[in-house]
């Protein structure tokens, strides 16, 4: 690049177009304004449409880059682990350190001592992510990682069972085509689920298509887009879900030519469903007792699905992440089935919903492609890993708890897991016995307090890369490096490479960001839907680039027009309503077809009797997971506060506004109360990623979800978050 | 001329993204001051909820009540284009004056900082991008595409003229320069 056409030096004031590589929920165009190096603003997408607007937080980032608690200079741990008090170090210092801990470790313990426990700080990324650790580790002689998700590994799960792929999806244009649509415990005004999804949304109901929300929430997208809200108790969806298959099995209003051509295993599922298998019928009274919803509701709602063809069941994320949230998308499915609404414009086939247009996730896997051997299958890390809800507890056992390994290397990047993994006092007892955690990092989070050397990386805007679209979608973005980095900032790469050099690891970065870019953008056109590619140079230069579709993208579109020359990539070739592959694992809480089994800590688990209150977690539209937490402009928008309904603040002389202690056995949050009708009795709900800060008695202070979440996962691997119950009271601060 | 601003309350989920985007466009902190602000309006009885936002800036009214309402003669309203802008250095400040323009708006729009005897500020348009032929950042920002500026005429014809959404009355004494589209009412 020459110096005039260079951002970081230009002194004329330019705008550039980049995204957010975070796991939020969207991929939108920001266009930066940057003069002399600095950014001066940041603006959205104006250009051809369809625009990808950006929402607050992209429109906040400014303040997140030249943010004053941004993580400056390596530092050392002075003092107890975990009390956040550090000295600066130089980079020598640092790296030296760590790579004589990597090799210590290596050599007394092996390499499986040595655990690396990302998450997703940056998600879509070509380049620069948590694949240049794992890289490194490999090539290092490998590591134990860990497995698993917070968001969708339930719907991940059941999504590659029943339809043998994760692409499910249709482009979201597609909802103007549906007759009905039903937001299952989702709410895209907050958690975005792929960029536009609200702006169709509205489109749709101004178009006069029916939308329900079913929720134990009347969240903004209830209260914008839907007709019905119907509110449920969490953890419960299943028991609906199957009792709306019952309504239609006994109308007979499924569509039994659909189930015949593209489905196996109906009459088994039919069966259970009807009580032909078990004496108990799955009736709407049977349901109304276990969700709190009314039998007439489920009744209604299924006669208008049966009958309101097409109509997009849309189901992401929350209501699977609860003790075997694998049977709500596996039931879901199965009732997409029932209904014929797959493979059709307007229908959805509720599985994990990836767009049949663009980049497939592994386009973005370059970095891992032709590392040296080690143990890293592309996918999932599943049989010699941890469990991410089972981190603490396998650092606190090991091998002797079953788990893996014996760790005594904590190495931390991407991710904020002391915060975000269930069961945060647990996670601070357990780093406290390890040997040596190092954390690269851009703030001083709860997992950075933690760490022995904590190393500051730069954000995606001081650094080159190109990104997905959120679950694909029609667009390609270049991630350009628009500043220097900041401070003494650097990539994760950079950090890689120069523990690689200590670490006597040839082979390890090669390249110039350049060259990786358009080797993996070359790579990508074996893992694209829309082929061809554009030109990577055309891409660097353009920044955005949107396929134009000549109609919506449509999942499985093949299939239903053509069985026998396009099988579903199951092994049955069909939809499996029945999967042979869970009958094979012969485990009663994995059923080959979908069942509704009572969860842990459910409206009905016995611990209700001293934890009355069913305690869920949700997303905000302030923050990205815990990313975001500090940035003034984004705090003034909503205070952090616990959802609690007048019902039971009143029950518990509880105003809104007053401080309250949740609690439970693994932890107490003081924070203040909002007394809401938007929230069922019996519930309460807290947005995730709020910060932990422990005050001198332990108790969380700044309302991070996990203090009170069970380190427990479903048996196929769905995290729990929103299985959990708690008390809450009115907090007076003692004198 | 008179510009504008429309406002559809059916359409805003409360992101937050027009008074953030104003914030940077502007370089305003986080803290006391807010050019264009979100409110929100819960009612109802569970189960029975409702639900609304109000993104609300100064809306250039075609009668100002600041105007009147300033001892400095600070305020004035362009003759080309009837934006109300604010001489901050005529101003006298909100310990002097005690904020009489700000008690005289019917929305309580005109803005004072944390600091001494602030002196006041609030929407001016996006006058440096008016004159490049752009909208307000706000609008531009809005993924939802809720609001929209323009001429006040124009507005009118494209989107009805209606006076009333849940948190905004129409002032017939100052006559504020905004359409909105409600979320409820009829």
């Amino acid at each position: 690049m020459n110096s005039k056409n260079d951002p970081t030096t230009n002194t004329e004031e330019r705008e550039i177009i980049t995204s957010c590589p975070h796991d939020c929920g969207g991929r939108c165009v920001l266009r930066v304004h940057v003069k002399e190096g600095i950014i001066t603003r940041i603006e959205t997408d104006n250009g051809e449409e369809p625009q990808l607007r950006a929402c607050v937080r992209g429109r906040a980032y400014r303040q997140r880059i030249y943010a004053p608690d941004r993580l400056k200079f390596p530092l050392k741990r002075i003092g107890e682990r975990g009390k956040g008090a550090f000295a600066r170090i130089t980079w020598d210092e640092a790296l030296d350190t760590v790579a004589g801990e990597l090799t210590r470790v290596k050599h007394t313990y092996g390499n499986e001592a040595i655990f690396y426990v990302p998450y997703s700080g940056n998600t879509g990324t070509f380049l620069h992510s948590q694949l240049a650790v794992y890289r490194l580790l490999t090539m290092f002689g490998g590591f134990t990682p860990v497995w698993g998700s917070a968001s969708f590994w339930g719907n991940l799960f059941a999504s590659n069972i029943t339809y043998g792929t994760l692409t499910t999806g249709h482009t979201r244009n597609d909802l103007l085509n549906a007759r009905l649509i039903i937001m299952w415990g989702w709410n895209p005004a907050e958690s975005i689920q792929i960029t536009n999804t609200s702006l169709y949304l509205a489109r749709a109901k101004e178009a006069g298509i029916k939308i329900v929300s079913i929720d134990p929430r009347f969240t903004d997208s209830a209260a914008a887009f839907a007709d019905e809200w119907i509110p449920i108790r969490p953890g419960t969806d299943t028991a609906m879900l199957i009792a709306m298959a019952y309504v239609i099995i006994a109308h007979n209003l499924q569509d039994q030519k659909f189930l015949d051509t593209y489905t196996t295993g109906f009459e088994q599922f039919k069966q259970y469903v009807t009580g032909e298998e078990d004496g108990m019928p799955k009736t709407p009274l049977w349901a109304e007792k276990i969700t709190g919803v009314p039998a007439a509701t489920i009744e209604a709602l299924a006669h208008d699905y049966a009958t309101g063809k097409p109509a997009a069941l849309l189901t992401l994320g929350a209501p699977g992440r609860t003790a075997f949230g694998e049977q709500f998308h596996r039931a879901a499915s199965t009732l997409a089935a029932i209904t014929g609404n797959i493979g059709i414009h307007g229908g959805d086939p509720a599985g994990f919903g990836l767009q049949p247009v663009g980049l497939q996730p592994l386009a973005s896997a370059g970095l891992l492609r032709g590392a040296a051997p080690g143990n890293l299958p592309e996918g999932t890390t599943a049989k010699k890993g941890v469990h991410i809800t089972k981190v603490w507890d396998a650092i606190l056992k090991g091998k002797a708890g079953g788990y893996p390994s014996d760790i005594k290397f904590v190495y931390t990047t991407n991710g904020n897991p002391v915060n975000q993994f269930p069961n945060t006092n647990k996670a601070v007892e357990a780093l406290k016995k390890v040997e040596f955690v190092v954390v690269h990092e851009q703030f001083m989070t709860a997992t950075a307090r933690c760490a022995d050397i904590l190393l500051p990386v730069n954000t995606h805007l001081e650094r080159n890369d190109m990104v997905r679209p959120w679950h694909s979608g029609p667009y390609y973005l270049y991630l350009p490096k628009i500043i220097n980095s900041l401070h003494e900032s650097k990539s994760d790469l950079e950090i890689c490479s120069e523990l690689a050099t200590r670490l006597d690891i040839s082979g390890y970065c090669e390249k110039t960001e350049d060259e990786y870019l358009r080797e993996f953008w070359d790579a990508a056109k074996n893992f694209t839907h829309t082929a061809p590619l554009l030109d990577y140079d055309a891409l660097k230069s353009k920044g955005v680039h949107k396929i134009a579709l000549k109609e919506p993208a449509i999942a499985f579109k093949e299939q239903i027009e053509d069985p026998t020359g396009h099988p579903f990539p199951t092994p049955s070739g069909k939809i499996e309503i029945y999967s042979r592959r869970l009958a094979e694992m012969n485990n009663p809480k994995l059923p080959p077809i979908p069942r509704y089994i009572e969860p842990w800590e459910g409206p009905h688990d016995p611990l209700t009797a001293k934890y009355p209150l069913q305690f869920i977690t949700t997303h905000f539209k302030r923050r990205i997971h815990s990313n975001l937490e500090t940035i003034p402009w984004l705090r003034e928008c909503e205070p952090q506060m616990l959802w609690i309904n007048s019902l039971d603040a009143r029950r518990r002389n509880i105003g809104h506004g007053d401080m309250v202690r949740i609690f439970n056995e693994r932890g107490e949050v003081i924070l203040p109360a909002k007394v809401t009708e938007r929230i069922m009795p019996g519930v309460v709900s807290l947005d995730e990623g709020a910060w932990y800060a422990p005050d001198e008695k332990g108790r969380d202070r700044g309302g991070c979800c996990n203090v009170l979440i069970k380190d427990e996962h479903s048996p196929a691997g769905a995290f729990c978050g929103n299985s959990c119950v708690v008390e809450v009271e009115r907090f007076t601060e003692e004198k | 001329m008179q510009i504008a601003f429309f406002f559809d309350q059916s359409r805003c989920v409360g992101c937050y993204a027009c008074s953030i985007a104003c914030k940077d466009w502007h370089d305003l902190k986080a803290g006391a001051v807010h050019w264009r602000r979100v409110t929100s309006r819960e009612w109802g009885i569970y189960p029975k909820v409702f639900l609304t936002y109000l993104s609300l800036s100064c809306n250039h009214c075609e009668e100002p009540a600041c105007i009147q309402a300033c001892p400095a003669d600070a305020i004035i309203k362009r003759a080309e284009d009837g934006i109300v802008v604010v001489n901050r250095d005529v101003c006298l400040g909100n310990k002097v004056c005690d904020m009489r323009c700000k008690k005289a708006c019917p929305y309580h729009i005109p803005q004072f900082g944390d600091e001494e005897n602030a002196t006041m500020q609030m929407c001016t348009f996006c006058l440096e991008r008016l004159s490049e032929g752009k909208k307000p950042v706000c609008v531009e920002a809005c993924p939802m595409r809720a609001l929209d500026a323009g001429s006040l005429e124009a507005l009118k014809e494209k989107y009805g003229d209606i006076k009333k959404a849940e948190g905004f009355t129409y002032s017939k004494k100052t006559k504020p320069s905004i359409i909105v589209k409600p979320r409820y009412l009829k």
